[in-house]
């Protein structure tokens, strides 16, 4: 009996305390369906607009030390709408009548631009020490122990509040006010309500302003969670909220609030007793370290497998969209067989010249900066592949060229293997990972697709990273995660001319093959998946086989350029390699630049690694004069403008998926057909001319 | 004359609301049916329903002469059923020519990962040759490199109908052909059509409101109605039937 209170007790302590970051979750969780509902648009930037309020808290109240009510009216209920605002204004206004897809690649481009600008305008780092501030004062050190079992602290007293107010605050706002109905009614049709007589775009307007309000509140009271702020870990906490969001189809405000607590009491309730069992049962153990993290990927999956509703809702257009003219043609711009042989012909002209340059010229760093530069061209032709040619959105690219990655830095600790058989095994690895994620997703489509791969990304980075047999454990925490070069016949990688060589090579075969296959077969298939579905599966096409081979060799790809990347720099650099976070910034640059063509992917490359040095340190201005003395006094300028510029270049993307260099190419081509027209009109006015004088 | 496809016993419930009730037809080799009846009345889900697009609640679905009934939309496709959709659906971003090309490579199947690989998995001489006779037979050859989206809503239906040819179909199913094209366009479509499938032999089911088209195009005709067959026989009979006039047709005037 007295055994029974005790779990009893066990459970409801760990239920109270699964309570305060279950309201962590379902807050997010609900920001994601507010934004869903009243803009049709899967938000992914929710975290980053949630975190640029919070450092903006952090700085009135820390660093200039407002008192809280003035630190709080700026950044929530000033900054927050005006951003919401501005945003509508500036970027979904326009995309009303874009895809689903294209607007979540929006908004992913949001959350790698939005905290950068945030911080670069306000002056912000993000360094450890830094400890947000709640609402209240003394938020995190008093404690209130209602039930005698479980203390909570003030911030979390009032995050839990807010959270109930703001679910039936919300809920009536829809259920009951106009402006609540409006909203809904402009995300199915802004056409059709505005012959209704109501203006579409200022409720459009309102209802971002309310989403980000919603952000802003929710970032100042999660702020407190975390020892320091940073972008990435409101990125990972949106992530794991996606799945509370899910199971209310992101559509039910209540629901999403439920299985955001549902999930924090589950890891507190499980993390509780799991240990109790695991203590008899050794297998048990490694399970117990990393369930915790996994859940709510696993919630996620398992809503999105078992639960048929989520199929169902793929994006649905706008009836009246057909009022609008249609986006135009995407297709690549046609070009004669000779301009194709001229541009191929200057292409590996200038790749002789620069690897020249370089190889002759350059010293270690610049020489280190290129081969890295070369390396993620190959890995962001695993993107050319999948969304350029697939259509699909994959987030978790960064996770299979860490398989390849990993799989050498094992297959060389361990049974001392080569390093480029290793690499090839780690490609073969990464695409049985890539077939098996095709799975289950290739049945959802649409923004399920990117939600899914985001996902796994987050679920390799806290679960499967920590394996022994993949990431090294304890050893390498201790000694690292070297990779050695290998040689190959009689050439010595190690040597960094001969590995920049060895690397352009792989570049340009891999570069061949992806041109192989977009004309081939499974690319001219996939292009018809991507054209319609069931047009495709009309003639036969089987769109599960075809886009599982996609995500096969597309992960194949990115493992092998995985693999090079460790060991050009002859370790695995997981954090600043391969994380989910940088995977993104990746997608981000190169559908910006340009994600249907190989040459997108290669400028992407270029860009990634060479616009901040190049660029934003000066490093031409030193060049074109001659004299590094001479660079202007405003560089450097801060790296993050990077991630600012591509991450709002994806607003071009979905206004010209066919990104940025296409685009120029596009508007040349039509700009030579003009002229080649005008100038045959004249030439024939002439000939009439001639004619008349006769 | 055998019949190519035999759909029987068909029952289709969405949320426990009978679509389908134990409908069924089938169509003669070298046949031209048609399919109608009131808006709602299940010929679309029918249609899904031959087609695998929807499973099905009860009823098999015989085509060619082997049940089909668990097989995926695509399979069936490879099987011999061709269609064309109410709601075109092309590929967006590709030429004319390039629906057929690819249409032709699934069919003859040659399509291999390795010959992508190396290069060689571009169109074939024999495959453009294929491609160029089918845009003659429906006087597309013009057009052969426009992309779709320059075409007008007729040339769509048209291309569509080319690239079901493309697979060779013994069964053609075509879903409100007529459906915004005008008179003219209609009868020209049906013209093409007739000659075309005259020459090949294949056989035809048609999902249509207009009256005329039906009357002028099929021999045999079915009528849906709540989810039933209510009426089948040859075309004239069946639509001057009073089962017809009083479920379909309703006051309308149907001269005869």
């Amino acid at each position: 009996m007295i055994i029974g209170a005790s779990v009893l007790e066990d459970v409801a302590r760990a239920f109270l305390q699964g309570l305060p970051p279950g309201t962590v979750y379902a807050l997010v969780a609900l920001g994601f369906v507010l934004t869903y509902k009243t803009s049709g648009v899967f938000n992914l930037a929710f975290g980053a607009q949630a975190y640029v309020s919070a450092v903006m808290f952090f700085k009135t109240r820390v660093e200039w030390e407002w008192p809280v009510l003035p630190a709080l009216v700026l950044s929530v209920f000033v900054m927050a709408p005006l951003i919401g605002v501005v945003l509508e204004l500036l970027v979904f206004r326009h995309l009303r009548n874009s895809s689903a897809i294209s607007k979540l690649v929006v908004t992913i481009g949001l959350a790698v631009a939005l905290p950068s600008l945030a911080e670069i305008f306000m002056g912000f780092e993000t360094q450890s020490g830094r400890t947000p501030e709640g609402v209240l004062d003394q938020g995190a050190s008093v404690f209130y122990d209602p039930f005698g079992i479980y203390a909570f602290s003030r911030n979390e007293l009032v995050a839990m509040g807010v959270a109930v107010v703001a679910m039936v605050g919300l809920g009536a706002l829809f259920r009951f006010s106009a402006l609540g109905l409006q909203m809904r009614a402009v995300v199915e049709s802004a056409r059709m309500t505005e012959l209704a007589g109501i203006a579409a775009d200022r409720v459009s307007a309102s209802a971002w302003a309310l989403s980000s309000l919603f952000a802003g509140v929710a970032g100042v009271l999660i702020a407190p969670r975390f020892n320091t702020l940073s972008a990435a870990d409101f990125f990972h906490l949106g992530v794991v909220a996606i799945a509370a969001a899910v199971v209310g189809g992101l559509t039910s405000l209540p629901k999403a609030m439920g299985a955001g607590i549902g999930l924090g009491v589950l890891i507190a309730e499980i993390n509780t007793f799991l240990p109790r069992f695991a203590e008899s049962r050794a297998w048990l153990r490694p399970i117990q370290d990393n369930l915790t993290p996994a859940i709510p990927f696993l919630v996620l999956f398992g809503v999105m497998v078992f639960v048929p509703a989520i199929r169902r809702s793929r994006d649905a257009s706008d009836p009246l969209g057909g009022v609008d003219p249609p986006p135009m043609s995407i297709g690549s711009v046609v070009r004669t067989r000779q301009q194709v042989l001229v541009r191929a012909a200057v292409t590996a002209v200038l790749t002789v010249v620069v690897l020249g340059v370089v190889l002759g010229r350059a010293d270690q760093s610049w020489m280190y900066l290129v081969t890295q530069a070369v390396v993620l061209a190959t890995i962001f032709l695993s993107i050319t592949l999948i969304t350029g040619i697939a259509g699909q959105i994959s987030l978790c690219q960064g996770a299979f060229a860490a398989t390849g990655a990993f799989t050498v830095y094992q297959l060389v600790e361990r049974y001392d293997l080569s390093a480029l058989p290793a690499a090839f095994i780690g490609a073969g690895i990464a695409a049985a990972l890539g077939a098996l994620l095709s799975m289950p997703v290739r049945r959802l489509g649409g923004i399920w697709t990117a939600i899914a791969t985001l996902a796994f990304a987050y679920f390799f980075d806290s679960v499967v990273l920590n394996l022994p047999f993949v990431g090294g454990g304890e050893t390498s925490l201790l000694t690292g995660t070297s990779v050695p070069r290998p040689l190959v016949g009689p050439f010595d990688l190690a040597d960094d001319q001969a590995f920049l060589v060895f690397c352009v090579l792989v570049l340009a075969v891999v570069s061949v093959v992806v041109v192989n296959l977009r004309s081939g077969t499974l690319g001219r298939t996939l292009l018809a998946l991507q054209g319609s579905e069931l047009g495709s599966q009309s003639i036969g096409i089987s769109p599960a086989r075809s886009r599982m081979l996609a995500f096969a060799v597309s992960a194949a790809i990115a493992g092998f350029g995985g693999g090079l990347l460790a060991m050009q720099q002859e370790d695995v650099n997981y954090a600043s390699n391969f994380s989910p976070f940088v995977a993104l910034v990746w997608m981000v640059i190169v559908v910006s630049i340009g994600c249907r063509s190989v040459g997108g992917a290669l400028q992407a490359a270029g860009a990634f690694v060479l616009f901040e040095p190049v660029i934003l340190k000066g490093a031409l201005f030193g060049w074109l004069f001659r004299d590094p003395e001479r660079i202007p006094d405003f560089f450097p300028i801060s790296g993050k403008w990077v991630l600012v510029l591509f991450g709002l270049g994806t607003i071009m993307y979905a206004r010209h998926p066919e990104g940025m260099a296409e685009y120029g190419a596009h508007r040349k081509a039509a700009k030579a057909e003009r002229r080649r027209r005008a100038a045959e009109d004249r030439a024939t006015a002439v000939a009439v001319d001639v004619e008349v004088a006769r | 004359m055998t019949a190519v496809l035999v759909a029987s016993g068909i029952t289709k419930k969405f949320a426990g609301i009978a679509a389908l009730i134990d409908a069924g037809l089938s169509v003669e080799e070298g046949e031209r049916v048609g399919l109608i009846g009131p808006n709602g009345a299940g010929k679309t889900t029918l249609f899904n329903c031959i087609l695998g697009v929807t499973p099905i609640d009860g009823g098999t679905v015989t085509f060619d002469g082997r049940d089909v009934t668990s097989d995926r939309v695509d399979q069936r496709a490879r099987a011999g059923i061709g269609r064309t959709f109410q709601r075109i659906e092309l590929f967006a971003d590709s030429t004319v020519l390039d629906h057929l090309l690819i249409a032709e490579r699934v069919r003859n199947g040659s399509g291999r990962f390795w010959k992508d690989l190396l290069g060689l998995g571009r169109p074939t001489a024999a495959e453009r040759e294929r491609a160029d006779e089918v845009l003659t037979l429906l006087g597309l050859e013009e057009l052969a490199a426009e992309p779709v989206e320059r075409l007008s809503l007729g040339q769509c239906r048209l291309l569509e109908v080319g690239r079901a040819l493309m697979t060779q179909p013994k069964l053609l199913l075509l879903d409100e052909p007529s459906s915004g094209l005008d008179r003219v366009e209609t009868a020209a479509l049906a013209a093409t059509l007739r000659e075309v499938q005259q020459q090949q032999g294949f056989a035809i089911l048609l999902v249509e409101h207009d009256v005329d088209l039906v009357r002028s195009f099929t021999t045999r005709s079915y009528v849906l109605d709540f989810g039933h067959i209510v009426s089948e026989g040859p075309t004239a009979e069946v639509l001057a039937s009073d089962v017809v006039r009083s479920a379909y047709l309703g006051d309308m005037e149907v001269p005869t």
